[in-house]
């Protein structure tokens, strides 16, 4: 084992207990068990963050390119894009409490990285393309967003529950417009994902469009998001509908993850 | 009659329909994931017995290309221009300077008593500022109404070019060993493959696949250009692209007695030739560059580098199997008077050929969508009013987050100004 895959190795389990620590200290911070908890909680996600994007580095450094090319890779890049995502969040609204959903997502995405095969392999000629960065790294902040939004969603359906100083965000109000922003983000960058990936596969295979199990899927959770957003704009969807819309989007980008992976054999199945 | 005709208008443009055509679009290109595409229809009779004759008769079996699924996507293209027809009216004037919203009263307010602090932050955040009296209005990005029809707009030109490439695209795969020429007759030049190389990376795996190929137009213009996977080759709206690659094996027949080679020549693995003097068929099973026997006790090949290469043949004469074989190159298949030699490979590359006319259509739809959804996203309206100490602030889109980011940046405005005085 070479000194970068060692390092990659230590980083990438410190930053899974740190993400497990910070995701307990969040539960701890919205079940009102501990209310100053909130810096340890941050600053623990917040060191995660550093250790796994040390772990990143790592495994730039040994595969001599950005970890994007199969789901070990993937998943490492998708569960960073997840934590960074509500860092920023949290460094604009100050909504710690965000945290208690999101780190769980994140560690998820995590568990299922290790899971998987670490061998660093070299890239398929497919894969030999300068739109390999923009591409996974467009997919990275989208399903990020998507998670966050996921996980903004079912904080408004808890509230929804309760009243006044029982509530984990005071006004449901905002997490049903936060997660409104951070769909918006995510879609865009979907969007960006689905035209590069376009244009790439007129490269690589001639036709920009395929219907490709995975395309395809990005394309379902593309009309999912539309269909959402359509109807918060023209029908001024709010609320319960609107949270449990967000939810089955991610539920979509997890399948068009995972799922179409394992289930349906796909020109993307390099992504392994 | 001119109402009836707009309320038809309306109800073709309605969200409804828009929500009920994308969730069956959505539907069935699920089902086109999940189902197996193009198969015979004997083949889904027997695997879903109960299912067998719908999937059949909704065309289920090839869901992108079934009536269905056009039917549902020109509706949906229907819907949509109906629906940014009518919506332009309507967005027009609501990019008049003159036209704001209504600011609710009790959502969304900020006290603040300094106008002077507010104007200047208006002027900073380059909005269009109106005075009367004590009061302030202001606007700004008024045109970011028009991003949804933008963007339905570059929908609309990815159609168009989707329907032009399947009227108007066409492919073929063309597969040419070294000195092989294709000619375009159409398009009045011809393509020789120079040269065909595979590199390898440390542990065996295929790094890039290199076609060499000089492309002779009729007026005897030559150009000599290397094209790989991710760099294809365009020609005069043709398109090549490097897709595959297969080996041939450079096969001898020769006369065991006087040592006369009968036969000579390449044969591609998975096809035969016939000896027509001995009545012999000479199957070349495959080719394995670097053998090894698999668990099923078959011959697999480890890697395309010619490390140990063998071949596996098999010999018929008049259609019966006489004997199979593996053999190294130069290695001898006696039979009877003769000796069958493969004496060593040559790969061949497999170029797909495709024109697409659309391509820059399809493209042109990308962008406009993209423009669309960032200024839909990004580039909202925004109206400000401000009177008596108290500020309002009204965006359709993003109402709490624009309120959000006024405050913020109010009170950095503030903190700022005090600092000063």
């Amino acid at each position: 084992m070479d000194k970068f895959q060692n390092i990659e190795n230590i980083t990438f389990t410190i930053a899974f207990i740190l993400y497990m620590v910070s995701a307990i200290t969040h539960l701890f911070l919205v079940t009102k068990l501990a209310k100053k908890v909130e810096p340890i909680a941050i600053l623990t996600a917040l060191a995660g963050l550093v250790l796994h994007t040390a772990a990143m580095v790592a495994r730039t450094a040994g595969a001599n390119r950005l970890p994007f090319s199969n789901q070990y890779e993937f998943a490492l890049s998708f569960a960073w894009g997840i934590v960074l995502s509500f860092l920023i969040l949290y460094r604009i609204y100050r909504f710690g409490a965000i945290g208690a959903f999101v780190m769980p997502l994140a560690i998820l995405v995590m568990g299922y990285a290790s899971l998987q095969s670490k061998a660093v392999r070299p890239l398929m000629p497919a894969l030999q393309s300068h739109w390999l960065t923009f591409h996974v790294g467009t997919a990275i902040l989208s399903y990020g967003a998507f998670a966050l939004a996921c996980g903004i969603s079912i904080i408004y359906l808890i509230d929804a529950k309760r009243t006044g100083d029982h509530r984990i965000l005071k006004d449901p109000e905002v997490s049903d417009m936060l997660t409104y922003r951070v769909i918006v983000f995510g879609l865009l960058m979907l969007t960006v994902v689905i035209i590069s990936g376009a244009i790439w596969a007129q490269k690589a295979w001639s036709r920009y469009w395929a219907w490709d199990p995975k395309e395809t899927w990005s394309l379902i959770t593309w009309i999912i998001y539309a269909i959402y957003l359509h109807l918060r704009l023209r029908r001024n969807w709010r609320g319960k509908s609107a949270a449990w819309f967000s939810i089955i989007g991610f539920i979509s980008v997890l399948f068009t993850f995972v799922g179409v992976n394992i289930l349906l054999p796909s020109i993307h199945s390099y992504a392994t | 009659m001119k109402r009836t005709s707009m309320k038809v208008l309306h109800a073709i443009a309605s969200l409804k329909v828009a929500i009920v055509l994308l969730s069956l679009i959505a539907i069935y290109i699920v089902i086109g994931t999940l189902l197996p595409q193009h198969s015979a229809p004997e083949w889904y009779l027997e695997r879903y017995p109960a299912l067998g004759s719908l999937i059949i008769s909704l065309s289920l079996d090839s869901a992108y290309g079934s009536p269905i699924f056009i039917v549902l996507i020109a509706l949906f293209a229907i819907n949509l221009t109906t629906c940014t027809v009518l919506s332009l009216k309507g967005q027009w004037r609501q990019m008049d300077s003159n036209y704001y919203p209504s600011f609710k009263e009790d959502e969304f307010t900020i006290d603040i008593e300094d106008q002077d602090t507010v104007h200047t932050f208006l002027k900073r955040k380059r909005f269009r500022v109106e005075r009367g009296g004590d009061a302030l209005r202001a606007g700004k990005f008024r045109w970011g109404v028009l991003g949804a029809t933008i963007t339905h707009i570059g929908l609309l030109v990815l159609f168009v070019g989707g329907t032009i490439g399947n009227m108007t695209a066409s492919e073929d795969v063309v597969n040419l060993l070294p000195g092989n020429e294709k000619r375009f007759e159409e398009e009045g030049f011809l393509i020789r493959l120079e040269d065909f190389d595979m590199t390898f990376d440390d542990k065996g795996a295929v790094k890039q696949y290199i076609s060499t190929v000089t492309v002779i137009d009729d007026d005897g213009t030559e150009t000599t250009r290397e094209l790989w996977v991710n760099n294809p080759l365009h020609h005069k709206g043709i398109g090549m692209y490097q897709a595959s690659f297969g080996w041939t094996g450079n096969l001898r027949v020769t006369d065991t007695a006087s040592g006369e080679i009968q036969a000579e020549g390449l044969l591609r693995s998975g096809r035969t030739y016939f000896h027509q003097s001995s009545h012999l068929t000479i199957y070349l099973y495959g080719y394995y560059p670097e053998m090894a026997i698999g668990h099923d006790q078959q011959p697999v090949s480890l890697s395309n580098r010619e490390i140990d290469p063998h071949y596996a043949v098999v010999l018929y004469e008049f259609g019966n199997p006489v004997g199979s074989y593996i053999i190294a190159p130069g290695e001898a298949i006696p039979y009877k008077d003769l000796e069958i030699t493969f004496t060593h490979a040559v790969a061949y590359t497999g170029l797909l050929v495709r024109s697409d006319p659309s391509y820059p259509v399809v493209l042109a739809g990308f962008l406009i969508i993209l423009l669309g959804m960032f200024v839909s996203f990004y580039c909202y309206p925004r109206f400000i009013h401000f009177s008596s100490g108290t500020l309002r602030t009204a965006s359709r889109r993003n109402g709490w987050v624009f309120h959000h980011s006024v405050r913020s940046a109010l009170e950095r405005t503030q903190t700022r100004k005090n600092k000063e005085d």
